[in-house]
């Protein structure tokens, strides 16, 4: 099959709250993509962005919550001979795109690997089907204007993901209005082009959706030489791991890229909540955690409108507004939050969710105290405030 | 003289800094020429009782396999004397490909 009838593969990343799912969001209910596959990868314990995501008719989604860079590239080359197989046979659309929303700490390298063609012998009928349907035909990453630049210094997965792109879009630009944002913004495209000088930069605001997924050939020797370098890496490290696992007699094939640090978990909640309970319990963990606080998303029943959910978000200092939704996505009308963090323990978190949410009206009369950089004492701290004050008010 | 900040100038990423510095410091270390390809990268350590992280230095000489040299620490961690202990480990090990140096070595 030559190379222009494979069905052209986008990978589209950006660190945790660069605004991927909103991308998606906007994509979805443009006309253009209709015939376009998702694959959405999430890191996290319980699923929640699949529900957060609009599906066209003959949109597929499917839903891994486990890191594909973590699991080896083998889910990603099962999803996508499930998915050919499915629409070849007729059980679902035909496709014509598909788009691979990565996880926010996805490490590119894997990914990329899995789907560059390798002339090997004793190929399965699955490889040698992906090899010939799918070409990998673009990588757009997302960065952040708020806090890419701290993400790019802290994480080597953000780094990875500016650098391997062929896209860059520039997002949250709406939100810059003082002039050091936007003195900060005019420099950023010379920042980014240090760590990737032969991607194409864009504004968000400036760019249509349809140019940033139209097929291309994407390669990379135009990267810079790291990017190269990193894969040759992957391979071998692949290799040493499998003869690890061998040796040992493993059947775990599967090893955690991430820093141990790094930990998903989940809260959920079977009853409403009070509004301003959960918007209390938010910006209590906010101002505990900050920038450890990696990223929070969460579908929330309130007391007060229990036919419309709330949808939050939170990256590091930033939390958004609560958003009403029209309907509740499923038929769970659970409260449901997924934390992505560093060095937070979940223990403190669940108490002070149930500090906050389970107990009786804490005092808005919030005490002043000196936080430090986010921590489990802090939290902990906290948690023993609400605490005292409840029990002051019983 | 001091020191001008030039706010429209690009700024240096500090993890790319690093990544220059040490592939600077695995050449001198091996004494590799210049059109050695190096790569570092900063990955999850899966040795159970290492540190998070690791970095990891692959050296790409041409018609060999990959070497890989590998230290138990961040990237901004890794200095000159933890990378010669690592590729000193690396030469001992003349029946292996890979060097290991970690804070507790």
């Amino acid at each position: 099959m030559p190379i222009s009838d494979r069905i052209p593969v986008f990978f589209l990343s950006g660190f945790l709250g660069a605004g991927k799912s909103t991308l998606l969001n906007e994509l979805l209910v443009d006309p253009s993509f209709s015939d376009t596959a998702v694959i959405i990868n999430e890191f996290g314990d319980v699923a929640i962005d699949h529900l957060l995501v609009r599906q066209g008719k003959t949109t597929i989604s499917q839903v891994s919550t486990r890191c594909m860079c973590c699991t080896g590239t083998t889910d990603l080359r099962t999803t996508l001979f499930d998915m050919y197989s499915a629409a070849q046979s007729g059980l679902t659309p035909r496709f014509s795109r598909v788009i691979v929303e990565m996880s926010g700490l996805g490490d590119p390298a894997p990914l990329i690997n899995a789907l560059m063609v390798k002339k090997t012998d004793n190929l399965s009928l699955s490889d040698s089907t992906v090899n010939q349907a799918f070409q990998l035909s673009g990588f757009v990453t997302l960065y952040d204007i708020i806090n890419g630049e701290i993400s790019i210094e802290r994480h080597f997965e953000a780094l990875k993901q500016v650098a391997f792109a062929d896209r860059i879009i520039l997002t949250k630009t709406d939100l810059a209005k003082d002039p050091a944002t936007l003195s900060d913004i005019a420099v950023l495209p010379q920042t980014l082009k240090a760590i990737n000088p032969s991607a194409a930069i864009v504004d968000r605001q400036k760019t249509k959706i349809s140019e940033l997924f139209s097929p291309r050939t994407y390669s990379v020797s135009d990267r810079r030489e790291d990017v190269e370098g990193w894969l040759a890496l992957e391979d071998v490290l692949a290799t040493q791991a499998m003869q690890e696992n061998a040796n040992s007699h493993s059947k775990d094939s599967t090893h955690s890229r991430h820093a141990s640090g790094i930990r998903t978990f989940s809260i959920i909640h079977d009853e409403p909540i009070p509004e301003k309970r959960f918007t209390e319990f938010m910006s209590t963990l906010q101002t505990a955690a900050g920038p450890k606080l990696l990223r929070m998303k969460g579908i929330i029943g309130v007391t007060e409108d229990t036919e419309h959910p709330r949808l939050v978000h939170a990256v590091q200092h930033c939390i958004s507004d609560p958003v009403r939704l029209a309907a509740w996505p499923d038929h769970d009308r659970r409260t449901r939050f997924v934390f992505i963090t560093n060095e937070i323990d979940p223990k403190p978190v669940h108490d002070l969710f149930s500090a906050i949410i389970g107990g009786a009206a804490a005092s808005r009369k919030r005490e002043q105290i000196n936080l430090c950089q986010a921590c489990k004492q802090c939290i902990l701290r906290l948690l023993f405030l609400f605490k005292s004050k409840r029990r002051e008010e019983l | 003289m001091s020191k001008i900040n030039n706010p429209l100038a690009p700024k240096t990423n500090r993890l790319l800094a690093k990544s220059t510095e040490i592939k600077a410091w695995v050449r001198q270390l091996l004494e590799l020429p210049p059109d050695t390809p190096l790569t570092v990268a900063e990955l999850a350590c899966r040795d159970e009782g290492c540190p998070d992280i690791e970095t990891v230095i692959g050296i790409m000489r041409t018609g060999e396999p990959i070497q890989t040299i590998r230290v138990h620490m961040t990237m901004s961690e890794v200095t000159f004397d933890h990378l010669a202990e690592a590729v000193s480990i690396s030469s001992s090990k003349s029946a292996s490909s890979s060097g290991h140096f970690s804070r507790n070595s």
